[in-house]
């Protein structure tokens, strides 16, 4: 009987009645600050590679090359889970998703990022397809070929004494394409992100 | 004593009363439910062995995916364990946010225990009411994270985003609206003859009981132990926190503990913006080699990570121990022992809010 009592008080409120009455839809838009998949903003794209790198979804993202010889990159969006950190690390603010990036103006916070280079010994066999292959050492280094027989320093890593000597990891741009290019996965590119913020 | 069963009779494992598949067998005599057994395992995910060998960055989110209902705490829980393994300090006021984000998280998990155990005793119009009323906790997550469930606000060493000026403003006033609404409805629940008849002296799981079956969270502190992980948290212990205890041991008890833990939530988070301090949200720090056990309080009992770090960062090894087993194991021994009638097996299996999703990792 009570619970009649309590369903009838819950039907007067006018409260109530206001909602039943003008009850309406409102149109679905996402909110401003909804951290959506990443869309381009248009700042050109340097080749950096940081959104690669430190995209936690295997395969969500790719920098590709346009047509008019341009970089961009291409969110996949089944793999896509939305997380941002790829808005957040950009150094160009080439893609943007919600308010991350006012955000992060406002709070004047960033990624660093640096790479630390692997090499398992008991697995290399001294091929030095992945010094021939290092996009960083053919800048440096065009003369760098098969059993290294350049004899310059100053690349990232070269057969030195018959073994495999990681020389300057600090230039390493973390692009793996001595990890894809191993036969043996001896070695492993490993990414250490700081997250930072300026203190005013 | 020996049992004489008439019937075995199975619920689920797809019901429409569970959030997620579990099944249930229970022994009966006519109406009277002697003794039941629940069995988990249709939705194993294998997430902590993918987890192994990857960059703290990857298992962040992975860690969050355990559970789409109470996955900040399991995000925060690992992120604390990693800082205190390798030394790094938070910000006062991002620990602040850390707590406000976390309170709201509990305040959602705890609206759809509530939700589920109203539908279950089959009044749903209060149903109705709390499921919309967690919309309002939801976008307040929304509001200030920017993501509805996974929210991935934490990071080593702070959070992500700051509030805004009219992002206080607008939480302060959605916590106003929320406790308007919540007392009316806990009001609702009290007072309904009916939902007394459905779950007061259901379901009775007593304090020798709990202790005895090791369980944690609402489900313990309706059986009168005073046990809250929150307790140990230095945010917490700032902000003057003392857990909810009930003594009736019953469904009622487990689903009032509930309602009362969102009054607490609100007030917990009236407390953090008005202590809200100003200065960084984000401090330095990398990731080192390292190892550690941390145990947090997610919104259904303790949530324990032991992280072990190699020194590039990367996760070598990850054992995580989950609240609902417990819970689940006390529903199974106790709670469901001498249950008057089988109606109330699936009410009283939902009043432990159980979590299947984070038992199956």
């Amino acid at each position: 009987m009570l619970s009649v009592f309590c369903y009838i008080k819950e039907f007067l409120r006018p409260e109530w009645w206001k909602k039943f009455l003008f009850a309406k839809t409102p149109p679905l838009t996402s909110p401003s600050y909804f951290r959506d998949y990443p869309h381009l903003t248009g700042n050109e794209c340097t080749h950096e590679l940081r959104c690669m790198m430190i995209c936690p979804s295997p395969g969500a993202i790719e920098v590709l090359k346009t047509d008019d010889g341009r970089w961009e990159p291409v969110i996949y969006k089944g793999h896509c889970i939305r997380c941002g950190l790829c808005v957040e690390v950009c150094p160009d603010n080439v893609l943007a998703s919600g308010r991350i990036l006012e955000q992060n103006e406002t709070d004047r916070t960033s990624y660093l990022s640096s790479y630390r280079l692997n090499v398992d010994d008991s697995l290399c066999m001294r091929c030095s397809n992945c010094s021939v292959a290092c996009p960083i050492n053919k800048v440096i280094d065009p003369n760098l070929a098969y059993n290294a027989t350049s004899s310059s320093d100053d690349v990232i890593m070269r057969v030195k004494n018959s073994k495999l000597t990681i020389l300057h990891p600090e230039k390493c741009t973390g692009c793996k394409t001595c990890e894809k290019t191993c036969p043996n996965g001896a070695i492993t590119v490993a990414r250490i992100v700081e997250g930072d913020q300026d203190e005013e | 004593m020996k049992k004489t069963v008439d019937v075995s009779l199975p619920v689920g494992p797809v019901h429409p009363c569970f959030k997620e598949p579990a099944r249930i067998k229970c022994q009966t005599t006519g109406e009277k439910v002697l003794s039941a057994e629940i069995e988990l395992g249709y939705v194993k995910k294998g997430i902590e062995r993918i987890m192994v060998g990857r960059p703290w960055q990857e298992v962040m989110f992975l860690a969050e995916r355990i559970c789409g209902i109470c996955s900040v705490i399991h995000n925060m829980v690992f992120i604390e364990t990693v800082e205190k393994l390798s030394d790094i300090n938070v910000p006062k006021r991002a620990a602040y946010l850390r707590v406000i984000v976390n309170e709201l998280d509990r305040i959602q998990s705890h609206m759809l225990a509530n939700y589920s155990y109203c539908y279950t005793i089959e009044h749903e119009t209060l149903a109705m009411y709390l499921i919309n009323l967690r919309e309002t906790a939801i976008d307040q997550l929304e509001l200030i994270t920017g993501a509805r469930i996974t929210c991935a606000y934490m990071i080593p060493g702070g959070v992500r985003f700051d509030l805004k000026e009219n992002d206080a403003e607008k939480l302060s006033f959605a916590m106003d609206k929320m406790e308007k609404d919540l007392i009316r409805f806990t009001n609702m629940f009290e007072s309904g003859p009916l939902i007394g008849l459905r779950s007061k002296n259901v379901g009775i799981l007593t304090r020798e009981d709990a202790i005895l079956s090791h369980a944690v969270g609402p489900t313990a502190r309706a059986s009168g132990i005073n046990a809250d992980q929150r307790t140990n948290h230095p945010t917490y212990q700032e902000l003057g926190f003392s857990p909810i205890v009930m003594d009736s041991c019953d469904s009622y008890a487990r689903v009032m503990v509930r309602f009362k833990e969102v009054f607490q939530s609100i007030e917990l988070i009236r407390k953090c913006l008005d202590k809200l301090p100003k200065g960084l949200i984000r401090g330095g720090g990398v990731v080192t080699e390292g190892e550690y056990t941390w145990i947090g309080e997610a919104p259904r009992g303790e949530l324990t990570y032991h992280v072990k770090t190699d020194k590039y960062g990367r996760v070598a090894e990850i054992a995580i121990q989950t609240p609902s087993i417990m819970n689940i194991e006390a529903c199974a021994h106790h709670m469901l022992k001498n249950v008057d009638s089988a109606a109330d097996v699936t009410s009283t299996f939902i009043s432990s809010d159980p979590c299947i999703a984070c038992n199956e990792r």
